[in-house]
C-alpha cells in the first residue's frame, strides 16, 4: 500500500474519532442516522474506499466507546444501543460504585474491538465459499430473525404481528414510489425507510405535541433534573486488562465471538440477549451488573465491527443490520458504487483489513484514555451547552434530506407514516430488532402472499 | 434557565420548549433541504452542502437555545 494512501487512512481515521467522541456523548444519538449520510457522502465524492472504511472503522469505535459515557455518568444512554446497559449502570450508582460502570464499560469495548476484527475477518474468509448460498437465503434469515428476537421480546404478539405489519407498510409505501414515477420501477428505497423507523419514537413524541390531550400530558412543571454520579479518573491510566475480573474478561469475550457470529442479526437484540444470558449465572448485585455491561459493551462493538466486516470481506452483499443501515454506502451508493460492483468488489482481502485494523486501533488508543479520564467533564459539558432542541432539529432535518434524496416529497411523507407507525409499536414494546430485520425481509415476506 | 409559564415537554426522553423546539426546527429544516436543493449541479455537492445545512443548523441552534436540564452534582460540588 502506499504512503500517501495510508497517511490519508491516517487522518481519516483521526478526524473521526475527534467527530464522534462528540457525537457518542450527546444523548440518543444513533449509529445509522449519524454515520449512513456522512459515509454515504464520502464515497459518492470519490473518497478512496480504504480512506473511507478507515474512517467509517474508526467511527464506529469511538462512538461505541463514548457512547457509555452518559450512561456511566448520568444513566442516560447515549444512543439505541446503550439503552439496555443503563438499568445496570443505576444498580452500580446505587450501591456506591458510580465509577466503576464506565471503567467496565470501556474495557468490554476494548476487549469487543480486539477480538471481533481478527475473528470477524476470519470469519470473512471462512464465509466466502458460502457466499452465494447465504446471499440466496438473506430474506429468509432476515424473517427467521425478527421471529427470534419477537419470542424473545417481553411483548411477543404484537411483535410477532407487527412484523407483517412493516413489510405490508414498506412494501405499499415502495409500490406507491414505483406507481407513482416517483422512481424508477425496481429501484429499492431503503435508507429512508430505515431512519423512518429509527426515529419513529421521536417523530410520534413530535406528533403527540400536536394533539392537545396528549401534549397536556407531556408537559413538565420543571426540567429534567440529571445527577452526575462520581468523580473523574486521576493518576495512572488504569489498564483495561486489569479492570476486569479474569471471569468477566472471559464472558466479554465469549461475548465478542458470539457477537461476532451472529453477525447478520440485530446488534441490539444481540446485545440485550447476551447481557442477560452471561449476568444469569452470576451471585451479588455489583458483581452481576460489573459483568453485564463489560459483556454487552463487547457485544455491541463486535456485532458492529464483524456486521460490517464480514459482508464486506466474504459476502458482497449487505447481509447484516450494521451493513444495510450505516455502513449501507459500501455496499451501495450509486453511480459509484452498485450491489454488482461495490467496496466488497473493488477492495482486496489485505486492503479491507489493514484499513480495519488501523481505524480501529486508531480510535482505541485516542478514545480509551479519554472516555475514562474526562468522562464526568465531557458529560457535564454537553449536558449544560447543548440543548435537546437542537439535537431533535438535527435528525429531523437529516431525515427530511435522506427521505428526500430517496424519493422526493413522496419520500417525506412515506418515512412520516412509516415514523409515526414504527414509533407506536416502538411504545407498545415492539423493539427495534424486530422492526428492522421485518423491513429487510418485506419484499421477499410480501412476495409469499400473492 | 427560561421563564416559562407553561412549563417543558418532555420529548425523546428529555425536556425541552415548545416554543424554542419550534424555532430549531424552522432553522434546521430549510437550512438542511435549502442546500440540497439550491447547491448548483453535480451528485456529491447537494448532499454535501445539505449535511453542511444541518451542521451548521446545530450550531445555530445550540448557541440560540438554552439546555434544559438541572444537573445535580450531589454533595461534593
Amino acid at each position: 500500500m502506499e504512503p500517501v494512501l495510508l497517511l490519508q487512512m491516517l487522518i481519516a481515521a483521526v478526524v473521526a474519532v475527534v467527530v464522534y467522541t462528540a457525537i457518542g456523548v450527546a444523548p440518543g444519538t444513533d449509529e445509522t442516522a449519524v454515520l449512513a449520510p456522512v459515509t454515504l457522502a464520502l464515497v459518492v465524492a470519490g473518497i478512496p474506499l480504504s480512506v473511507v472504511l478507515a474512517f467509517f472503522m474508526a467511527a464506529i469505535v469511538a462512538k461505541k466507546l463514548t457512547d457509555s459515557i452518559p450512561v456511566s455518568v448520568a444513566g442516560i444512554p447515549g444512543g439505541v444501543m446503550s439503552a439496555p446497559m443503563v438499568e445496570h449502570a443505576l444498580i452500580l450508582k446505587r450501591e456506591g460504585h458510580a465509577t466503576l460502570a464506565i471503567r467496565k464499560m470501556a474495557s468490554g469495548s476494548v476487549i469487543g474491538t480486539l477480538i471481533a476484527v481478527p475473528i470477524s475477518l476470519l470469519l470473512a474468509f471462512l464465509l466466502t465459499p458460502l457466499a452465494s448460498v447465504l446471499g440466496q437465503y438473506a430474506s429468509q434469515l432476515f424473517f427467521g430473525g425478527a421471529v427470534f428476537l419477537a419470542l424473545m421480546s417481553r411483548e411477543k404478539v404484537i411483535s410477532l404481528i407487527s412484523i407483517i405489519l412493516i413489510a405490508a407498510l414498506v412494501q405499499s409505501l415502495r409500490h406507491l414510489y414505483w406507481g407513482m414515477g416517483v422512481i424508477p420501477e425496481g429501484q429499492v428505497v431503503f435508507i429512508s425507510f430505515f431512519l423512518g423507523i429509527t426515529i419513529g419514537p421521536m417523530m410520534f413524541n413530535l406528533a403527540q405535541l400536536t394533539v392537545n390531550k396528549e401534549r397536556a400530558a407531556m408537559v413538565e412543571p420543571e426540567p429534567k433534573s440529571i445527577q452526575i454520579f462520581g468523580d473523574d479518573e486521576r493518576g495512572r491510566l488504569p489498564n483495561p486488562f486489569r479492570i476486569l475480573t479474569r471471569q468477566e474478561t472471559v464472558s466479554a469475550a465469549a461475548s465478542s465471538v458470539l457477537g461476532s457470529v451472529t453477525f447478520f442479526m440485530s446488534p441490539v437484540g444481540i446485545t440485550i440477549f447476551l447481557g442477560e444470558v452471561m449476568s444469569s449465572w452470576v451471585k451479588g448485585t455489583v458483581n452481576k451488573a460489573s459483568r453485564a455491561l463489560s459483556s454487552m459493551d463487547a457485544v455491541t462493538n463486535a456485532s458492529y465491527i464483524a456486521g460490517i466486516l464480514i459482508p464486506l470481506a466474504a459476502l458482497g452483499i449487505p447481509m447484516s443490520p450494521m451493513a444495510i443501515g450505516p455502513g449501507n454506502a459500501f455496499f451501495n451508493a450509486p453511480p459509484v458504487l452498485t450491489l454488482e460492483q461495490n467496496a466488497h468488489h473493488l477492495m482486496s482481502f489485505s486492503e479491507i483489513a489493514i484499513a480495519s485494523v488501523l481505524g480501529a486501533g486508531i480510535a482505541l488508543l485516542i478514545t480509551y484514555p479519554i472516555a475514562v479520564r474526562y468522562a464526568r467533564k465531557i458529560c457535564v459539558f454537553v449536558f449544560q451547552h447543548v440543548p435537546h432542541e437542537a439535537f431533535l432539529a438535527m435528525f429531523f432535518s437529516l431525515v427530511m434530506l435522506l427521505a428526500y434524496m430517496d424519493a422526493g416529497l413522496m419520500g417525506i411523507l412515506g418515512v412520516m407514516v412509516l415514523a409515526l407507525v414504527a414509533g407506536l409499536l416502538n411504545r407498545w414494546g415492539v423493539n427495534y430488532g424486530v422492526q428492522f430485520m421485518a423491513l429487510y425481509a418485506a419484499p421477499w415476506l410480501m412476495g409469499l402472499l400473492v | 434557565m427560561p421563564k416559562n409559564t407553561k412549563g417543558y415537554l418532555n420529548v425523546w426522553d428529555d425536556t425541552v420548549s415548545g416554543r424554542d423546539l419550534l424555532l430549531a426546527l424552522i432553522i434546521s429544516t430549510p437550512l438542511t433541504l435549502g442546500g440540497y436543493l439550491l447547491a448548483p449541479g453535480t451528485p456529491p455537492l447537494p448532499l454535501i452542502l445539505g449535511l453542511s445545512g444541518a451542521i451548521v443548523g446545530f450550531f445555530i441552534n445550540a448557541v440560540l437555545f438554552k439546555p434544559k436540564r438541572l444537573l445535580d452534582f450531589g454533595k461534593e460540588q
